[in-house]
C-alpha cells in the first residue's frame, strides 16, 4: 500500500542510479507492481481491439514511417519553413541548443510578462529540461493542469509513464494527496469525485493566470501550425485563455504537411490510449486577433538531437510521436514501472533515447534494460526498431568500457580477451573443451545439469542452471562418423 | 536575449551536417513527400445511410448525445433539446442563422473579435453553447470545427459546460483522410482547428474514464438529414 517508503525516484539521468538498482525499490512493493500491471492491461487491451478494427493498420504504419523518416531526412529545410510560416503568422521562434539555454528563454520570456505565476499543460520536453524545479528557484510559481501531472506535483511525485504519467498511483493514494493539498475534508476516493476535485482546483486558475506554458505534439512545416492532442480540454484552457503562450518543442516534432496529420492522428490515439480519436485535438497557426493568446512563443530545442539524427540507423529513434505504446507492451517494463529508467522517458523507447540524449556518457545501463523480445517494435505505429538500436547501443557502450584501463583487470572483459584467442585457433578451442570437460565433471550431476558453481561461476548458477559438457563434441561425432563409431557413447 | 539569435545558425548547421542528403530547401523536399506510401483506406466504402448510422454510433460510444432531424424541422429539433437539457441562457456566434436561435431562450450572441465580443466571465456564466461545424469523421464520431463566424471563437466551445452542435448530413465523411481532401477543396489550410471526439474526459487514476473534467462535461449532436447527402 505504502509507495512512499520506496525512495524518492531521480529521474535525471546524470544522477540516477543504474537501472537493475532502481529496478529493485519497485520489485519490491507488490502495490506499485499491481498498480503498473493492472493500468497496462487496461491499455493494452483496448489498444488491441481498435488495431485489429482497423484494417488499414499496418499500411497506416508504413505512412506514419515514411512520413517521419521523410521528415527527418529534411530536418534543415522544414525547420526554416516552419520557422518562416509561424512568424508570419504572427508567433516568435525562439532556438535552443540545450535544456539550460531553453530554461533561460523561457525565464526571459515570463520576465517579460512580469509573470509570477504560469499554468502548463503537460509536456514530457519540459520534463526533460527539467523546467518546472528552474521556474520555482526562479520565484516563478507553476501549476500544472493535466490531471496525472496535478497527482504528480501535488504528490512531490515524479511521471512513470509519458501518457499517463500517475498510472503508479492508485485512487487512495490519490485521495490521500488531494484531500490533503487541497485542503478537501471527506473526498471520496471515486475517481469521478477526483476528477471533480481537480476541476473545481484549476477553474479558477484558467480564469486568472495569463500566461501558459505548453508542448507539441506536432509542428506542421507547411502552415507554421502547432498541434496539441489531449483529453481533459486543460490544454485547449491553456491554449486558448492566456495572454502569452510559450510552447517548447523538440526540433524533431515536425510534420512537413497539414494533410500528415491524416495518418498520424489516426495511430496516436489509438496506440496511446486505445481510443479511436482523444477528446480534443487543437491546431493553431500563430497570433489570431480576438480568439485566443496575443503573444505566441515557440522554442525550438535541439538538447542532443542533432547528434541523434547524425547516426544514420539511430536516426529512427527521433520519429517517435511519444504514444508509448512501446512501454506498454514491454514486459520489462511492466515488472518495474517507470521510475528505475532513471529519466522521464522510460521504457522501450527511454532506453534508446535516454542514454543518445546524454551523449552515451549516463544511462548506459538503459540498452541492457530489456530482453529484446521485440515487443515494442512490433507495436510501434512509426516502426522503430528498438531492439536494433539497442544493440547498436550494447556495443557503443562495450566500446566505452574496453577503452577504460581498469577493464584490464577486470575478470569479465579478461575472459573475454582469453576466449577471443582460444576462439580464433582450432588446436586451442580442442584442448580447452577438454580442459572443461575435466573440470567441470565434478560439479555436474547424474541428471546432466550442473546446479552450483564455485566463485565466480556462481555468478551464473545463482539463478539458472547450466547443463553439463557432453562426453563428445559433435566435431569429434562428425569426425568419426565414417569410422563406425560415432555412437559409442550410446 | 542574445542567446535566441545566436543558437539559430548552429542547430541548423548541425542538423544540415547531420543530413546531408536532405533537400535545401522544402520545396524540393516537397518532391519526395509526394512519392512517399500512402496505401491506406483515402475513401470510405460505406453507403450515406451506413456513414451516417456509424457517425451516430461513434458519438454515442464516446458519451455524446445524439439526434436526427430533417433540415425543415431543425429549430423545433434546437428547441427541444434546450428544453430537455433544462437550459436557459446561452451563447451563440454571430454566424448562425437567425431561426437556429430559438425563442424562449435567453441568447448571448459573441461577435468575435473587438467590439460586441462576449468576456470571458459572461461565456463562462451561460448554460450552454450552440454551433455549427466544418465536418464530421463517421471512423472516429469526431467533430471538425475551423472556428469559423458559425462556429464561433475558440473559447465559445470551450467554457460552457454544455455543446450543442449542428451537423449536416452532407458534412458527414466516413474516413479522416477524407476530412483532409474537403479541407483541401475548401480553402488552404486552415488556422485554427480542434478536433471534438465525445465529451471531455480522463482515464488518468487507475484508467477509469471519466467523462467532463475542464472542456463541455456534455455534449450533444443533432444530425440534420439535409438533400444534398441523398445525393453522395
Amino acid at each position: 500500500m505504502n509507495a512512499a517508503a520506496a525512495p524518492h525516484p531521480v529521474l535525471d539521468p546524470a544522477h540516477a542510479p543504474p537501472f537493475p538498482v532502481a529496478a529493485l525499490p519497485v520489485l519490491r512493493n507488490p502495490q506499485l507492481r499491481k498498480n503498473v500491471a493492472h493500468a497496462i492491461d487496461v491499455i493494452q487491451a483496448k489498444r488491441a481491439r481498435l488495431v485489429e478494427e482497423k484494417t488499414d493498420w499496418q499500411a497506416l504504419r508504413s505512412a506514419a514511417a515514411a512520413i517521419r523518416a521523410h521528415a527527418l531526412e529534411n530536418l534543415g529545410a522544414y525547420l526554416e519553413l516552419f520557422e518562416a510560416r509561424c512568424t508570419a503568422a504572427g508567433g516568435q521562434v525562439h532556438w535552443a541548443s540545450d535544456a539550460a539555454e531553453a530554461r533561460q528563454i523561457v525565464l526571459d520570456l515570463l520576465r517579460q510578462e512580469n509573470a509570477a505565476e504560469v499554468i502548463k499543460i503537460k509536456s514530457m520536453t519540459s520534463a526533460e529540461i527539467q523546467l518546472n524545479p528552474f521556474l520555482e528557484s526562479a520565484g516563478i510559481e507553476v501549476f500544472e493542469t493535466d490531471l496525472a501531472e496535478i497527482i504528480l506535483q501535488l504528490g512531490e511525485d515524479e511521471p512513470s509513464h509519458i501518457v499517463v504519467p500517475a498510472l503508479h498511483v492508485n485512487r487512495s493514494q490519490v485521495r490521500e494527496i488531494f484531500a490533503r493539498r487541497m485542503g478537501i475534508e471527506n473526498l471520496s476516493d471515486n475517481p469521478q469525485a477526483l476528477t471533480a476535485a481537480a476541476r473545481n482546483y484549476l477553474r479558477e486558475k484558467f480564469l486568472r493566470i495569463p500566461t501558459a506554458i505548453g508542448g507539441a505534439n506536432f509542428l506542421i512545416a507547411e502552415t507554421g501550425s502547432v498541434a496539441v492532442v489531449e483529453s481533459e480540454g486543460n490544454g485547449r484552457m491553456c491554449l486558448t485563455l492566456p495572454r502569452t503562450l510559450i510552447t517548447l518543442a523538440g526540433i524533431e516534432k515536425i510534420l512537413p504537411r497539414y494533410q500528415d496529420l491524416e495518418v498520424m492522428l489516426q495511430v496516436l490515439a489509438r496506440s496511446a490510449t486505445g481510443e479511436r480519436m482523444n477528446p480534443y485535438t487543437s491546431l493553431w497557426t500563430g497570433v489570431r486577433a480576438g480568439d485566443g493568446p496575443e503573444r505566441f512563443h515557440v522554442v525550438l530545442l535541439d538538447n542532443g538531437r542533432s547528434r541523434i539524427l547524425a547516426r544514420k540507423n539511430e536516426r529512427q529513434t527521433l520519429r517517435c510521436i511519444r504514444c508509448a505504446a512501446c512501454m506498454n507492451a514491454c514486459p520489462v517494463y511492466r515488472q518495474t514501472g517507470g521510475h528505475a529508467y532513471g529519466s522521464v522517458y522510460p521504457g522501450p523507447i527511454g532506453a534508446i533515447l535516454t542514454p543518445q540524449l546524454m551523449q552515451m556518457r549516463h544511462a548506459q545501463s538503459l540498452p541492457y534494460a530489456s530482453s529484446l523480445c521485440g515487443a515494442c517494435f512490433e507495436v510501434c505505429p512509426v516502426k522503430i526498431n528498438i531492439p536494433e538500436v539497442l544493440i547498436d547501443l550494447r556495443a557503443v557502450v562495450t566500446d566505452q568500457e574496453r577503452l577504460r584501463i581498469k577493464r584490464l583487470f577486470d575478470p569479465m572483459y579478461l575472459g573475454l580477451r582469453v576466449a577471443a584467442l582460444v576462439f580464433s585457433r582450432a588446436w586451442l578451442f580442442h584442448a580447452a573443451q577438454r580442459m572443461a570437460r575435466i573440470g567441470l565433471r565434478p560439479f555436474t550431476k547424474k541428471d546432466g545439469w550442473i546446479h552450483a558453481l564455485p566463485s565466480i561461476g556462481a555468478e551464473w548458477t545463482q539463478t539458472r542452471d547450466l547443463r553439463g559438457l557432453p562426453k563428445q563434441t559433435f566435431h569429434a561425432w562428425w569426425a568419426s562418423r565414417g569410422k563406425g563409431v560415432a555412437r559409442e557413447n550410446r | 536575449m542574445t542567446s535566441t539569435v545566436s543558437s539559430r545558425e548552429p542547430i541548423l548547421n548541425r542538423v544540415r551536417a547531420a543530413t546531408p542528403d536532405g533537400a535545401p530547401s522544402a520545396a524540393d523536399a516537397q518532391r519526395s513527400w509526394s512519392a512517399l506510401p500512402r496505401d491506406y483506406i483515402r475513401r470510405g466504402s460505406l453507403s450515406a445511410p451506413s456513414r451516417l448510422e456509424l457517425m451516430m454510433e461513434r458519438l454515442r460510444e464516446y458519451d455524446a448525445e445524439t439526434s436526427e432531424c430533417r433540415l425543415e424541422e431543425l429549430p423545433a429539433a434546437i428547441g427541444a433539446q434546450l428544453t430537455r437539457s433544462g437550459r436557459r441562457t446561452l451563447v451563440a456566434p454571430e454566424g448562425l442563422p437567425q431561426e437556429w436561435l430559438v425563442p424562449g431562450f435567453k441568447w448571448k450572441i459573441d461577435h468575435g473579435s473587438g467590439n460586441g465580443s462576449l468576456d470571458i466571465g459572461e461565456i463562462e456564466r451561460a448554460d450552454g453553447v450552440l454551433t455549427a461545424c466544418f465536418c464530421g469523421v463517421a471512423d472516429s464520431g469526431t467533430v471538425v470545427l475551423h472556428h469559423t463566424a458559425a462556429e464561433g471563437r475558440r473559447v465559445l466551445t470551450l467554457l460552457p459546460d454544455w455543446h450543442l452542435c449542428i451537423l449536416r448530413a452532407s458534412q458527414v465523411v466516413q474516413t479522416l483522410p477524407e476530412y483532409f481532401s474537403r479541407s483541401h477543396e475548401s480553402a488552404s489550410a486552415p488556422a485554427l482547428v480542434t478536433w471534438i471526439s465525445g465529451p471531455s474526459a480522463t482515464a488518468d487514476i487507475e484508467m477509469t474514464r471519466i467523462k467532463g473534467v475542464h472542456g463541455p462535461r456534455f455534449l450533444n449532436v443533432i444530425l440534420v438529414r439535409d438533400e444534398d447527402a441523398a445525393a453522395t
